[in-house]
């Protein structure tokens, strides 16, 4: 992000992307406006997210999964949950099945990436971006949608992981690394433990993290307000 | 395909009624659901709700409070709170507050009803009353017991063969044997009109007639038995055998209101069942000591588990055990009177409390008293009824009936005195109740006799009955004494929850089911002036006189029915194991499906409970 791009608001910023981005799935989702970040929290659209990807580097790995639910507000609405398998185009290495319990097989019954991409950009056209640690999925979605539609890609963000992060500095105490984990954010909020993980379970898992931190910081005073969830990119 | 969403659709395949659900329903289930998370101290269901749902609990736990902020109800993970859906639903009128920080998953209540709709299964776990769920969870605890229930669920009337065979006293004793002869009977009824005159057995024909060398000629009024041991057609059949077997006799006439029906043989009876439990009382009457009614005493534990492995309802498994008791007591009280010598005076042996109900089932003390005739004299006879009371004490406490710690025995002077000691007693008790008095007196409104003149104590019972009958103070004060035991309000992960919101680890079934509806059939049939002394007969009695509703009665009943049905099942596995057999169960032991049915039976209780509570004001008292 440059200096000038700071400055400008996020939805500027949207609006200079959608003129540049050219005809297509990318262009339409950024033609519409994103949630008002004025707007209170308990109205607003989200669309938790998570990818399943080869490794960590958008550039050189691939995605191989995604996973979104929609969010209204404190709600959940699973009638929205969708998981999309990528084809991939290289053999997956073995460390990565492990943890995914995706194999070659089922990724190659998967949808091509540029399909799948376009389904996610339209469920998330109009929503805020909700994700654990959320520069995976940015970053990704960013690198994908420069390789497959030619123009860059933005979102206001939530980021469950940004949040705790940010409540644990104010408070001044001391955490370990460990504690800004999923697993272990969700034990301290009372969540249950999910023993499935693929994309779609660990976006449903970002979404109740991120209701049980909107319910904490919500002291019914005065109506919270998007802004104050949203993460800078 | 893969099932998305797989962690939500077995949570729920994990609990019922969600359980009851074909596959398929199942597995589309997750997608109408909607997910929210409440902090600790929110109010449930929560005030932002879009509109009424099905609230099941993922994580957490959520407590309903009354208007007097009283805890009514908690619940946690797999529970469901459907009282939105429904504005019959009381529940609804609770307040809630999650306990915990909760995780809900919310089903709309049009997606609830038509789920309902769809799958009977499912919505037999709403829809149905209490009275029909609980019907049916006893039904599927007993199982398909049918043919080895047998005796202890039919009645006398259904073991009747065949149309009695009969003959006027005045025949000849050889047409009498031709026509037994003819008919194949080895019993012939011997009728005056539509009155059972006598009977004539082959052994009567041998040891009478053949053996005196009679004439034949002669009627055979002469010869037959007048000493008639005859039953009711509605008397269970399980009692007839019993009572075959302490006469000893090997036909039994089972007489109506319109006359003789027929005659029950033994035969009959074998074909219906070897019941062990019927050859025990036999040798238990043939017993020549105490020694051999101990000995024999220590079948019992067995007996219960083949029972019940049988299949049998817990409510004969209460008879049945309670006659084998009775049938011990009345031997122990022969073999004493055996060597004492006859009674100096009429008396009445009582069995108090849960003997006299016939709702014993495996061990418990022994609590009985001794009712004399007027003419006793302490000074000439005092010696001989304490005597024959700490006989057959020493005997019951001998068979594993272990003395009463609270002295309720005839071994205790003030429970052993004549009529019009006893007549003082009950005046006292009802007509100055007071919460001590009142809670040993309990015991003595529950009584049965077991052996001597029955009809010294019909009178004192016919009083004493006028005396509570309509009696608003003392019946305010049974129930004000009967609120002391309330039922639990349900369960709460491990643990039970009780009134006030504390937690227990055991559930007593005794104090907290039984007691309960115990107490409640006693007060109703007080009131009612009932003669009735068990609880189911209680109820029954109170529901026909409408001191009770129906619906009521027979909600209690099943109530009664599954609590008792779970602590016998729970005692015969104690039994089993080598264990002595008590009345605590640990919420791990029971099932979800138990829990939720045991909430109901609580509820049925519960529900009495506070109307008897209103309707006499009874927190005015004590």
């Amino acid at each position: 992000m440059n200096l000038l791009d700071r400055l400008r608001s996020l939805e500027q910023r949207r609006q200079r992307l959608a003129a540049r981005a050219p005809a297509g799935p990318l262009r339409d989702y950024l033609q519409r406006p994103f949630p008002d970040p004025n707007g209170a929290c308990a109205e607003a659209p989200f669309l938790a997210l998570d990818l399943e990807t080869t490794g960590l580097e958008p550039n050189r790995h691939a995605i191989l999964s995604l996973g979104a639910v929609q969010m209204q507000g404190t709600e959940i609405r699973l009638a929205s949950a969708r998981h999309w398998l990528v084809r991939a185009d290289t053999a997956l290495e073995e460390a990565n099945v492990v943890i995914h319990g995706l194999t070659d097989d089922a990724l190659a019954a998967g949808l091509p990436l540029e399909q799948a991409l376009s389904e996610v950009l339209r469920a998330l056209a109009g929503r805020v971006l909700l994700a654990h640690h959320a520069e995976v999925e940015a970053g990704f979605l960013d690198a994908a949608c420069r390789r497959v539609f030619g123009g860059g890609f933005l979102a206001p963000v939530a980021d469950t992981q940004w949040i705790a992060r940010r409540t644990l500095e104010r408070s001044n105490r001391p955490y370990g690394a460990n504690a800004l984990r999923l697993f272990n954010l969700r034990k301290g909020y009372n969540l249950p433990a999910y023993g499935a993980h693929n994309a779609l379970h660990d976006a449903l898992a970002a979404a109740e993290l991120f209701a049980a931190q909107l319910a904490e910081r919500d002291q019914g005073a005065k109506p919270l307000r998007l802004k104050e969830f949203l993460r800078p990119f | 395909m893969e099932i998305e969403l797989a962690e939500i659709r077995d949570f729920l395949a994990s609990h019922p009624p969600f359980d009851r659900l074909p596959e398929e329903a199942l597995n589309a289930l997750p997608r109408a659901l909607i997910v929210r998370y409440l902090r600790r101290g929110t109010p449930f269901p929560p005030q932002d709700a879009k509109g009424a749902a099905l609230y099941v609990v993922r994580s957490g736990a959520v407590e309903l409070r009354n208007e007097f902020d009283q805890l009514v109800d908690k619940f946690g993970e797999g529970d469901l709170y459907s009282a939105s859906c429904s504005e019959a639903n009381p529940e609804a009128d609770f307040a809630g507050v999650t306990a915990e920080d909760s995780l809900f998953y919310l089903l709309s209540c049009k997606r609830f009803f038509e789920l309902r709709r769809q799958h009977p299964e499912f919505d037999a776990h709403f829809g149905a009353s209490l009275k029909a769920r609980l019907r049916r969870a006893l039904s599927s605890m007993q199982g398909e017991a049918g043919e080895a229930a047998g005796l202890m669920t039919i009645d006398a009337a259904h073991l009747v063969g065949r149309a009695p065979v009969h003959a006027s006293p005045d025949t000849s004793i050889r047409e009498a044997a031709r026509l037994m002869t003819r008919e194949r009977v080895s019993a012939l009824l011997l009728c005056e009109g539509k009155q059972l005159a006598g009977i004539l057995t082959d052994r009567d024909l041998r040891e009478r007639c053949i053996a005196e060398g009679c004439d034949y000629a002669e009627p055979v009024g002469r010869i037959m038995s007048k000493r008639l041991v005859k039953v009711a057609p509605d008397t269970p059949a399980f009692e007839a055998l019993m009572l075959m077997s302490r006469m000893n006799v090997h036909h039994l006439p089972v007489v109506g209101r319109d006359g003789v029906l027929g005659v029950i043989s033994d035969t009959d009876l074998i074909r219906y069942q070897s019941s062990s439990s019927v050859y025990l009382v036999g040798d238990i009457h043939r017993a020549e000591s105490p020694e051999s009614v101990a000995a024999l005493s220590r079948k019992l534990p067995e007996l219960q588990i083949q029972l019940l492995n049988a299949g049998v309802a817990a409510e004969h498994l209460g008879q049945t055990i309670s006659l084998i008791i009775e049938a011990i007591n009345h031997r122990l009280i022969e073999l004493a009177l055996a060597e004492l010598g006859p009674a100096p005076v009429p008396f009445a042996w009582l069995a108090v409390g849960s003997l006299a109900r016939r709702e014993q089932t495996a061990y418990t003390d022994q609590d009985h008293a001794l009712l004399l005739g007027d003419a006793y004299q302490s000074a000439a006879h005092g010696d001989y009824f304490a005597q024959l009371a700490q006989r057959v004490a020493d005997g019951l406490n001998a068979c594993g009936f272990f003395y009463c710690p609270g002295g309720v025995m005839a071994t205790t002077a003030k429970w052993r005195q004549p009529l019009h000691v006893w007549r003082g007693y009950f005046d006292k008790w009802i007509s100055r109740p007071e919460r001590k008095s009142l809670m040993l007196a309990c015991n003595f409104f529950d009584v049965r006799v077991l052996y001597g003149e029955t009809a010294l104590f019909d009178q004192l019972r016919a009083d004493l009955l006028q005396k509570t009958q309509d009696n608003r103070i003392f019946i305010a004060h049974l129930v004000a004494n009967a609120l002391h035991y309330r039922p639990p309000l349900g369960f709460f992960r491990n643990f039970v929850v009780i009134h006030g919101g504390e937690h227990d680890n055991a559930l007593d079934l005794k104090r907290r089911g039984l007691i309960p509806t115990t107490d409640l059939a006693r007060i109703y049939a007080l009131a009612a002036g009932l003669h009735e002394i068990g609880t189911r007969e209680r109820l029954r009695g109170a529901a026909e006189v409408s001191a009770l509703s129906a619906d009521g009665a027979e909600g209690l009943e099943d109530a009664f029915n599954f609590i008792s049905s779970l602590r016998a099942r729970h005692q015969a596995e104690q039994l089993k194991r080598g264990l002595a057999a008590d009345n605590f169960i640990r919420p791990d032991d029971l099932s979800k499906l138990e829990r939720a049915h045991l909430k109901d039976a609580f509820s049925a209780i519960n529900g009495l409970q506070n109307t008897l509570s209103q309707r006499y004001q009874a927190e005015r008292f004590f």
